[in-house]
């Protein structure tokens, strides 16, 4: 049966039919549906993890214990896990282990676009980069395999192409049974990472590289010449050999499934059997310097680009195939842009419109609330990684300080983005004497990547209800004594609180609460009107929100789009814009 | 093979009318190839999906100025896409108007003449007023519908066939019949141009 799907649903399809007992991930684009596809299609166990290292050490648990387990993250959430993912390399596996690491060329939602062949290979494991959805579903079933023939985590690395393409894949159609539970025999030398077994396990890794080797000469289903013209050999991975073949289809290519460790006698031969050697990879020259370090001459990143995504163009260009078309002319380059909004009604509108008004310093953290950067908000100094914000906020203050710098720094983290890495930097400023203000805005989801439950929401992954995180009592115990609850649509409220937070002398917590309104759809409030003839001084047009229009001069309040949260109207300077207000009840202080 | 570009703003059903125009190329015995970003761009920015089927097809991404088609649902994102179509390719375009959400008070103003502009760019230019027909059907959801009849009338190579059973496994029960008859308010449009 041919079934289009998604990069991320085959590798969920693959995780099925090769028999997972457990899955575990943290939410990031482009890697979220693999987990949501498996809870979905349920058999398998599932978690959201608060972060990607407990993601990765529950799997590892799970396959020492002898089943498989499938553990999936963007790839930056590999940085997150390398720890877990570099010693679990010494000490192998029983039931397979998989690492999908969803990489994004092109930063289409992400802080950067390193290339995590290049941590796969410090780890010492192999890489398996399928090439569209098919391959993304036998390469799952596959790395469970050699995990287990090779006790070793694999990674399955796949980028935003991949993940987010569809194309016709053929399904087993009947669930198989799981994969029996191997028995778990207790084993020091290899599970105890005490020098002494480190050593030799240390070993054990270098004989194991030398066996994937071998395992990349020979199996055809993951690597394969096709030979064609040979004055042109191409050697390729991924998405880019899709592209390869469509613009160069007539050449020689060496499609390499197993990027590493190196079929080295297999790329000699191609290489010897080829006029000229090129190698067409995404990102960082990872094949290409494996390739020179056999002493073999290539082409690569002279030609094509190491930033951004490939596509057919910069292939074809790269190779001197490009060819000349006609083309329709752009059409005015002033036509108004349409970037990502924070949406009408959203609680994080109200914390980045009172902390710009006051001119704080805002170091900032990773989720929807990253959109109080852009104008006219304009709200946020920093974003570095999950959870940075706390820390940063603390670093900064102790250099503003000693330069004698009367700004105020506030750091902001959203719920789940603070489960996953802000709690150790408040434990942090606890300790180490911070005076700072956190700021975390509670909007009940991890919203960006589409609404997952994590630890704060009560809900698991298989949406089953259990404790929930009190982020209140959590701060309290870390050591916060000044923690306050509110509700962030009241502005003057939020502004007194944080003047009194950032005037104390001690470490304090605001907990804005406003769920997220794609969640939560009842409306806060009637529409906003507007009574008087609109002045257009601009006011309310300085929130950003996607239901306040500017025609002829003057603000107009699209009504299907507005939820009545009342910020425009508690901003309007000549009191023209009413709100009938049905607030939700007001969140104890 | 037919490359298929198709544009408008979050929240506006691109994905699933993309969906539904791979669904039933794939129902054709055609190979199939979609592509699109999700991510920051669910809130309310612009969105892309691209659909490629033929008899084998390989690269998921379609090469600026050779799109067979290019479907907008909503005008000023028709118009930016117009240089991913080629020159003689057809363009589609839901006639709605959204406007972006303010980014401060230096806005680029909202283009006036979309019409004009594109059919000056390109032969075939087909207006739909989707939105309204949709409502005139009995929901405004169905635009997107509306637009996969439009584009059926320039895919022979689909049979009317392949899209009913796709439309009828798209949606539950009791909105089968509005999309099927959006489908075919769609198709009827562009026949009687």
């Amino acid at each position: 049966m041919r079934k289009l799907l998604s990069g991320n649903e085959a590798i969920a399809q693959g995780a099925r039919e090769a028999g997972v007992l457990f899955a575990s991930a943290y939410p990031g684009t482009p890697s979220t549906e693999i987990l949501e596809t498996i809870a979905r299609q349920g058999g398998i166990r599932v978690q959201w993890a608060p972060n990607e290292k407990v993601a990765y050490e529950v799997a590892a648990g799970v396959a020492l214990g002898g089943g498989r387990a499938l553990v999936s993250m963007k790839h930056v959430g590999v940085n997150v896990a390398a720890d877990p993912l570099f010693s679990s390399s010494y000490s192998g596996v029983n039931g397979g282990l998989v690492l999908v690491s969803a990489d994004d060329p092109g930063m289409h939602s992400s802080q950067n676009e390193q290339d995590n062949r290049h941590l796969a290979r410090a780890a010492k494991i192999p890489v398996l980069e399928p090439s569209d959805s098919q391959e993304a579903r036998d390469f799952t079933r596959l790395a469970f395999e050699i995990s287990e023939q090779l006790d070793t985590p694999v990674m399955l690395r796949v980028t935003t192409r991949i993940c987010h393409s569809m194309s016709p894949v053929v399904v087993e159609e009947d669930q198989e049974d799981p994969e029996p539970i191997r028995r778990y025999r207790r084993d020091m030398s290899k599970n105890v990472l005490l020098p002494a077994h480190a050593r030799r396990r240390h070993t054990a890794v270098e004989r194991r590289l030398l066996r994937l080797v071998q395992l990349g000469e020979s199996a055809r289903e993951l690597n394969r010449v096709e030979w064609g013209d040979r004055r042109i050999g191409i050697v390729t991975s991924g998405v880019a050999y899709q592209y390869v073949r469509e613009v160069a289809p007539d050449a020689s290519v060496l499609k390499l499934g197993l990027t590493y460790p190196l079929p080295s006698e297999l790329v000699r031969e191609f290489a010897a059997g080829v006029e000229a050697l090129y190698v067409v990879e995404e990102l960082d020259p990872f094949l290409e310097g494996e390739i020179r370090s056999l002493g073999l001459s290539a082409v690569g990143k002279e030609v094509f680009p190491v930033t951004g995504e490939l596509d057919p163009d910069r292939v074809a260009a790269g190779l001197g195939v490009a060819r000349i078309r006609p083309s329709i002319a752009p059409p005015d380059p002033g036509l108004p842009l349409r970037p990502p909004v924070l949406c009408a009604g959203c609680g994080h509108r109200a914390a980045f419109y009172t902390l710009a008004k006051m001119g704080l310093v805002v170091t900032g953290d990773i989720g929807c609330y990253t959109l109080g950067t852009l104008p006219p908000l304009l709200a946020m100094d920093t974003c570095m990684c999950m959870g940075a914000s706390v820390g940063m906020a603390q670093g900064m203050e102790i250099a503003l300080r000693e330069a004698k710098d009367e700004r105020r720094v506030v750091a902001v983290i959203g719920d789940s983005t603070f489960v996953h890495s802000g709690i150790t930097g408040l434990i942090n400023l606890v300790y180490n004497g911070g005076t700072g203000t956190v700021l975390i805005l509670d909007n009940g989801t991890t919203a960006m990547t589409g609404h997952q439950d994590h630890p704060g929401t009560g809900v698991t992954a298989s949406g089953e209800k259990t404790h929930r995180l009190d982020f209140a009592a959590l701060c309290r115990a870390i050591g916060v004594r000044r923690v306050r609850e509110m509700d962030p649509y009241d502005l003057d409220r939020l502004e007194s609180a944080l003047n009194e937070e950032l005037a104390a002398d001690e470490p304090s917590v605001i907990i804005c609460r406003a769920p997220c309104r794609l969640v939560e759809r009842t409306p806060l409030g009637q529409p906003a009107e507007m009574e008087i003839d609109c002045p257009g001084c601009g006011a309310c047009l300085e929130l950003g929100c996607p239901a306040i229009d500017e025609r002829d001069g003057r603000s107009v309040i699209d009504p299907t789009v507005c939820t009545g949260c009342g910020l425009c109207a508690q901003i309007c300077p000549f009191c023209g814009l009413k709100v009938d207000s049905i607030r939700r009840e007001p969140v104890p202080v | 093979m037919r490359s298929i570009y198709l544009t408008g703003v979050g929240g506006h059903g691109v994905l699933t009318l993309s969906g539904i125009l791979a669904e039933a190329a794939l129902t054709s015995g055609f190979d199939v190839r979609k592509s699109e970003i999700h991510g920051m761009s669910q809130r309310g920015g612009s969105v892309v999906s691209q659909v490629r089927y033929g008899n084998r097809v390989r690269s998921p991404v379609i090469l600026a100025g050779t799109a067979d088609v290019v479907i907008s649902l909503e005008l000023l994102e028709g118009l930016r896409a117009l240089p991913q179509l080629k020159p003689d390719g057809v363009l589609l375009i839901n006639e709605q108007r959204i406007t972006p959400a303010p980014v401060g008070r230096e806005r680029a103003p909202y283009p006036e003449g979309v019409r004009g502009i594109c059919e000056n760019a390109v032969d075939t230019v087909v207006i739909v007023p989707a939105l309204e027909m949709a409502r005139g059907l009995g929901n405004e959801k169905a635009a997107n519908v509306v637009m996969a009849g439009a584009f059926s009338a320039f895919a022979p190579e689909i049979p009317i066939e392949a899209w009913v059973r796709t439309i009828e496994a798209a949606f539950r029960p009791e909105h089968r019949d509005l999309n099927l008859n959006a489908f075919r308010a769609g198709q009827c449009f562009v026949e009687a141009e």
